[in-house]
């Protein structure tokens, strides 16, 4: 589908939970409207509420495309209605009411700039929550595209699922991050979905030589990381190897309940906290190995640009896209998730083997160019031509 | 040139093609054109297709053939000829594309290249209340995937034979001159074998495309429902005839072995059912058609087949009518016993004769599907009617019923009764004795007379269909038969019926056949005036009062489903019953969820039974409670006397878990005596909890953390069960498991006797003193093979006939698994996997054979010879969830891989009783130090001692 087309400008709309909120949408979003913006299109990157405090991602003021948030300060949130002490509950009704009431003044601000858009305009909804003011607006000459980024098992034992159902059951097309989660959602009735991988968010120009004795992992100190796993694994590794250690990049509520695990588990010596990076290139480069230990994940970036950097990786395969983006067995490691022998086991067979380590990071340098920004620009502007024909 | 084009066909239905168009223009695929191609119809189906055309100029065109015919192959070619977009796809003018079909189709297409791209068929039954829906082979459409030939897919080609669920690309269609064939049924068939062939390339998309909508009721009947037609039967197996040429042109001998499995399957099946009901010059002129066919399928292909699909096959193929009618009755019933089946050289065969052709016995043997291990009240026995007779008021039935196998002894006491119960649940039904039963050896004899107008009161409305069944009464035991129908002539003189309501709508009652070919009955009536009553009763059933009543009773069967759910029990559990004060002196029981009478729950029980402690014992069934002690409460799982029972009670004992969501109250003390030390990882150990978030982690733990006892048998069971389930110190008690006591005492008992004492448990299984018994209990296994069942290692004959003379083996198979032995092992082999207790076989074992079951920790304990058959190690330790130690370098036996080394641990028994002595000693030693005898002694004094009278 991604065939090379000039394509004409068109006005896109990305419309998120918060537009500055730190994460992987965030991340996400700015990088396609920097991309798109770079072809020409007209883009407007717009969030629903502020970002929470202490969570606000700083954007720079260089940016290329238009921004806007919907509401100064975060809405009440209130419970669906639950019985019948909930209907008599006159408080929470006048709440409800008010809120109600702000939803359409927001809906009336977005259908404002929607109308403005040229023919061909297109909007993307990154997460099913913003979906909600977006029903209320009038979206009638965008091609609307809502999207899940996250696997379908995540999304399916949320409270996400039905709405999911509900609010993208309509839109022009529905976006996965995988075939394998398009498929799941297919399955579930949803005749409209696709799918759409992520961009690679850089490419450096000189890959890691993994010369040097050292595992790497990139992420936030946070159970959902599972550093916690990571440790016990590493536990059962580090004895046979010495000379190795762990750079654990990251910061987090966690941090502190690791730091005791470790020091439980008798690793202290061989584990490096460095806290978070701004430099995740230069991390990468000093490292020979790249391990994700998360319970749960949609499309990491992290190994995305592991690979990059020419580092295989070891995982748990705790989603479509994580064995996506690693190949088992030909440019890096998978291991069932939770199951920490088998993720020692790999970390001991890369960090024994040098050859091994430069053939799967070689070949993880090679293969993850599938995702390169042309490719994944190419495929969006393909989606754009298709809604339209 | 458009995107798609859309073949629409019709004939006679100018109602429902607008609908048809309709759905392809309001595709969301835009650039889409329609082709009408009318089949030369006599209604106004050409003037609505022209007027569409009109309407939608440029989008919508329409031809129409000069004579009609007959079939849709056709008017599809006529239309292929005048498409002119990029790809095509075919539409009936009953049926609708989804809205999305389109888009997806074109964008499979053009990202793959593919030739053909084929999505889910979706049947929608139009005239039931909820459109039923079923997926058409939706096991072929469950992910997205490219077949770069039909070869790598041969299900795809036999089974999904459909040409409208799919988008061909146009210049395909051309250049390989892909046309239906002219005149015949099935033409799709063929059309679609040819072109899978054909494709370079193919796209199945797990996206619905197409809805077909079926009209069971409609009055004429389409080609499929009319199947009993004999040209029907003769197309189909022309066309297939014509496809197995072009398979063999290619040398496709894998596709063509699929494609004879699926003739065996289902073609034959479709019209082999109706067979019973047809004629003999039907008969003779079917058998005679197939037979030719039936010659050309490949051997191999029984094999792939249900045994009854291959066996109807044969006998049909054999032109055995006697054996073959019966086994039709299998056919379409499945679970039905229709033979009295053979035994022959220790194997069950369905019938008696054609020993001498090996093929017939390989077909005919049903040894596996173990019809002769169940008892007469387990098995479905076909009962054919002999004679039927009607006199106005009484209804005189005849039958047999097959007896296979003799499980009906000459000497039974036989008794039976007629039961007319309507089809629609929960309304009355009535009973007639049987008269006459008379034992014939293969069959049972029944003849009787039911006084029908005098007894059967039927209410007269919503109650018009009822079903016959007879209860045959095989001492003390109980099995139901339906009436089969054969060649039994059901005409006569109607029986009248008296309705409670109104003679109105009905006064008599005539017989049918039902689908299933069984005896049924409808009222009818032959008062003129009762059409004219039905209507009236149908608009008001159909009304508004009916409507009201209608709704009214569905809420009401809503509420009370709502009532008796489990969130609702749960709430009774926690915010009545626990409010109730605690029963001094209870305890509940359970053992592995109330499936068993077993374990260490039982020993502790037998024991304060044997103090003769003052208490009041409530055991959990979950279901039968047959097995379960005579002498105590008993509760079923989950039902309300059994929560109210928990929460009351003072004590819990149980070895696996209660229900996870019921909070313990403090004033209970729960002693959780578990089931086997661990070789498995257990618990948080497990990577499957491990993996899951703390929230998750911690409502586990919350149901752990309700055990306020639990038993240890060794040093080991803290490190990994208690470490695993993350237990506090004080809740460990280590004093070994109850259950063990009994084998710790036979260890000392035979060392004080100096021989081995055998329990009555050996003579009621038969065992002979002079045999070695042998006891194979292996872990659970996720269920395999041919039946779905657990599948032994070994050649069960090849050992009884190697060791049979010396060894009688136990086999008792995980408690959620099910083996079937054939009759030739009787008394060498003997299933013992009934027994709830295994404690009693473990102590009758003079050797264990095990793999990774806890039965192990258990049975050193007797210090008597283990071998440890681990055939699937390496899949079981890596690929499973991994283990605490390693067997191989701890089992205080040999471990064998292969059937070989295993016979000869067998033969080597008595050497490794010295071998492997003080590897035994050590085995106990680490994981049984406290299982000393007086497991259940020391649990009653420390917590029931108050409790003796």
């Amino acid at each position: 589908m991604s065939k090379p087309n000039a394509a004409e400008p068109r006005d896109i709309f990305f419309v998120s939970n918060s537009l500055n909120e730190m994460g992987g949408i965030t991340s996400w979003s700015h990088q396609m409207a920097r991309l798109f913006s770079e072809r020409g299109h007209r883009v407007h990157v717009i969030g629903v509420v502020p970002a929470p405090a202490g969570r606000v991602h700083e954007l720079g003021d260089d940016l290329p495309y238009r921004t806007t948030t919907l509401y100064a300060a975060h809405p009440p949130s209130v419970r669906p209605v639950r019985g019948l002490k909930d209907k008599l509950n006159l408080v929470e009704q006048r709440r409800r009411a008010a809120r109600e009431a702000g939803m359409h003044e927001q809906a009336a601000k977005l259908s404002a700039l929607f109308r403005a858009a040229g023919p061909g305009g297109v909007l993307i909804v990154t997460q099913v929550w913003a979906m909600e003011w977006v029903a209320l607006a009038d979206t009638a000459d965008l091609t609307v595209i809502g999207m899940s980024h996250e696997s379908f098992a995540t999304c399916r034992k949320s409270s996400r699922f039905q709405r999911v159902k509900r609010f993208y059951k309509n839109t022009d097309r529905m976006l996965t991050l995988t075939r394998e989660d398009a498929d799941h959602w297919i399955r579930q009735r949803m005749d409209n979905v696709g799918f759409m991988p992520n961009p690679l968010p850089f490419f450096p120009e000189v890959p890691s030589d993994r010369s040097k004795k050292r595992v790497v992992s990139i992420g936030r100190l946070h159970e959902e990381k599972g550093v916690d796993l990571l440790l016990e694994a590493w536990a059962q590794t580090a004895p046979r190897h010495p000379d190795w250690t762990l750079r654990l990049y990251g910061s987090g509520e966690e941090e502190a309940a690791l730091r005791k695990q470790a020091a439980e588990l008798g690793i202290t010596g061989s584990v490096e906290w460095m806290g978070r990076t701004g430099d995740v290139p230069g991390a990468l480069r000093e490292g020979s190995v790249f391990v994700l230990s998360s319970r749960g994940e949609g499309f990491p970036l992290a190994p995305m640009e592991a690979m990059a950097s020419g580092l295989p990786c070891v995982a748990f395969d705790v989603a479509p896209g994580v064995h996506e983006i690693i190949t088992d067995g030909e440019d890096g490691f998978l291991a069932p998730p939770g199951n920490i022998a088998e993720l020692a086991r790999h970390l001991d067979t890369l960090m024994s083997d040098k050859d091994l380590r430069d053939t799967m990071g070689q070949a993880a340098r090679e293969n993850i160019q599938r995702f390169s920004t042309d490719e994944i620009v190419g495929r969006w502007e393909g989606l754009f031509a298709l809604v339209d024909r | 040139m458009p995107d798609v084009s859309v073949v629409v066909i019709v004939y006679n239905d100018a109602d429902r093609l607008p609908t048809a168009v309709r759905s392809v223009l309001d595709q969301t695929l835009r650039d889409v054109e329609v082709v009408i191609v009318d089949d030369c119809s006599t209604d106004s189906s050409f003037d609505v297709a022209q007027r569409l055309a009109a309407e939608h100029s440029g989008r919508v065109r329409a031809f129409q053939l000069p004579e009609n015919s007959g079939a849709g192959g056709e008017p599809r070619n006529l239309g292929i000829q005048h498409t002119t977009g990029q790809y095509v796809m075919f539409l009936d003018s009953d049926d609708v594309l989804e809205v999305n079909a389109c888009r997806n189709m074109l964008e499979a297409a053009e990202e793959t290249g593919s030739d053909i791209v084929s999505g889910l068929c979706v049947r929608l039954h139009k005239d039931t209340r909820n459109q039923k829906r079923d997926e058409w082979y939706s096991w072929l459409y469950s992910t997205t995937r490219t077949l770069e030939s039909v070869t790598e897919l041969p299900d795809l080609f036999v089974w999904d034979t459909l040409s409208t669920n799919k988008c061909y690309r146009r210049e395909f269609l051309i250049e390989n001159d892909l046309r239906f064939p002219k005149g015949m049924f099935y033409e799709d068939l063929m059309f679609i074998a040819d072109a899978y062939l054909a494709a370079k390339r193919i796209t199945l998309i797990p996206n619905q495309v197409y809805f077909w909508h079926v009209f069971a009721k409609s009055a004429v009947k389409s080609v499929t429902n009319r199947r009993h037609e004999m040209t029907n039967y003769t197309h189909r197996l022309e066309i297939h005839r014509r496809i197995d040429a072009l398979l063999e042109e290619r040398g496709l001998t894998e596709m063509k072995l699929a494609k004879d499995v699926k003739f065996l399957k289902h073609d034959l099946v479709l019209h082999l059912r109706d067979l019973p009901f047809r004629d003999e010059a039907y008969r003779r002129e079917f058998a005679e058609l197939s037979r030719e066919y039936l010659a050309s399928i490949a051997p191999e292909a029984y094999e792939r087949v249900q045994p009854i699909q291959a066996i109807c096959a044969y006998l049909l193929q054999q032109g055995d009518w006697d054996n073959l009618i019966p086994a039709v009755d299998t056919l379409i019933n499945r679970d039905k016993v229709s033979s009295p089946l053979a035994e022959h050289d220790g194997r069950i065969y369905w019938c008696d004769g054609h020993f001498d052709d090996a093929f017939g016995r390989s077909v005919l043997d049903v040894t596996e599907v173990g019809y002769h291990e169940k008892p007469v009240n387990r098995l479905f026995l076909r009962n054919q009617l002999t004679s039927f007779a009607e006199s106005g008021t009484t209804l005189s039935l005849a039958g047999r019923i097959t007896n296979p196998l003799g499980v009906i002894p000459p000497g039974a006491k036989l008794k039976g009764e007629l039961e007319f119960s309507a089809r629609r649940r929960s309304l009355q039904s009535f009973r007639f004795p049987v008269r006459t039963l008379r034992h014939e050896g293969d069959t049972v004899h029944w003849e009787t007379a039911a006084d029908i107008t005098a007894r059967l009161r039927p209410l007269g409305i919503v109650d018009t269909i009822w079903d016959v069944r007879l209860a045959l009464d095989v001492d003390g035991v109980r099995t139901t038969t339906r009436l089969t129908v054969a060649d039994t002539d059901l005409s006569g003189d109607p029986v009248q019926v008296r309705p409670r309501l109104t003679r109105m709508v009905a006064d008599h009652f005539a017989p049918h056949v039902s689908a299933k070919g069984h005896l049924a009955f409808r009222l009818v009536s032959e008062n003129p005036n009762s059409e004219r009553v039905q209507e009236l009763i149908t608009r008001g059933v159909q009304g508004k009062p009916g409507a009201l009543a209608k709704t009214g009773y569905r809420k009401a069967k809503a509420l009370r489903k709502t009532l008796t759910s489990g969130d609702n029990k749960l709430r009774l559990y926690h915010e009545v019953f626990s409010r109730l004060p605690v029963k001094k002196r209870t305890v509940v029981f359970e053992s592995h969820l109330g499936k068993q009478y077993s374990d260490s729950p039982r020993a502790l029980y037998e024991e304060m039974r044997r103090q003769g402690l003052d208490f009041e014992a409530i055991w959990s069934y979950s279901g039968s409670p047959k097995e379960f002690p005579k002498d105590a409460t008993l509760v079923k799982r989950w039902s309300l006397p059994y929560l109210k029972a928990l929460a009351q009670a003072e004590f819990w004992v149980d070895n696996q878990s209660y229900p996870l969501k019921l909070t313990k109250r403090p004033e209970t003390t729960y002693i959780q005596t578990w089931h086997g030390s661990a070789l498995k990882k257990m618990g948080f150990d497990q990577p499957s909890l491990k993996a899951t978030t703390r929230g998750q982690q911690a409502e586990q733990q919350r149901s752990l953390d309700r055990f306020d006892r639990f038993l240890i048998r060794s040093e080991h069971d803290v490190r990994t069960l208690a470490k695993a389930f993350r237990l506090q110190e004080k809740t460990l008690l280590r004093v070994g498991y109850p259950r063990n006591d009994a084998l710790v005492r036979a260890r000392q008992k035979e060392e004080s006797l100096g021989h081995r004492e055998r329990s009555a448990l050996a003579a009621k299984l038969g065992i002979p003193d002079d045999k070695t018994v042998l006891l194979y209990a292996p872990t659970f296994r996720k269920a395999g093979g041919r039946h779905g069942r657990f599948e032994l290692p070994f050649d069960v004959e090849r050992f009884a006939d190697e060791f049979g003379d010396r060894y009688v083996l136990l086999v008792r198979s995980h408690y959620l698994n099910h083996v079937v032995l054939p009759p030739t092992v009787q008394g060498r082999v003997i299933d013992v996997s009934a027994h709830h207790d295994v404690t009693p076989l473990l102590e009758l074992a003079d050797a264990l054979v095990t793999d990774y079951s806890s039965v192990m920790f258990d049975y050193a304990l007797l210090d008597r010879p283990l071998v440890f058959f681990t055939y699937d190690y390496d899949e079981y330790v890596h690929e499973g969830r991994g283990t605490y130690f390693d067997l191989l370098a701890h089992a205080p036996g040999p471990v064998v891989r292969t059937e070989d080394d295993f016979c000869e641990a067998v033969k080597s028994l008595d050497t490794q009783a010295l071998e492997y002595a003080t590897a035994r000693q050590e085995f106990v030693a680490k994981f049984g130090e406290f299982d000393r005898g007086d497991a259940a002694q020391s649990i009653v004094n420390q917590f029931f001692a108050q409790w003796s009278r």
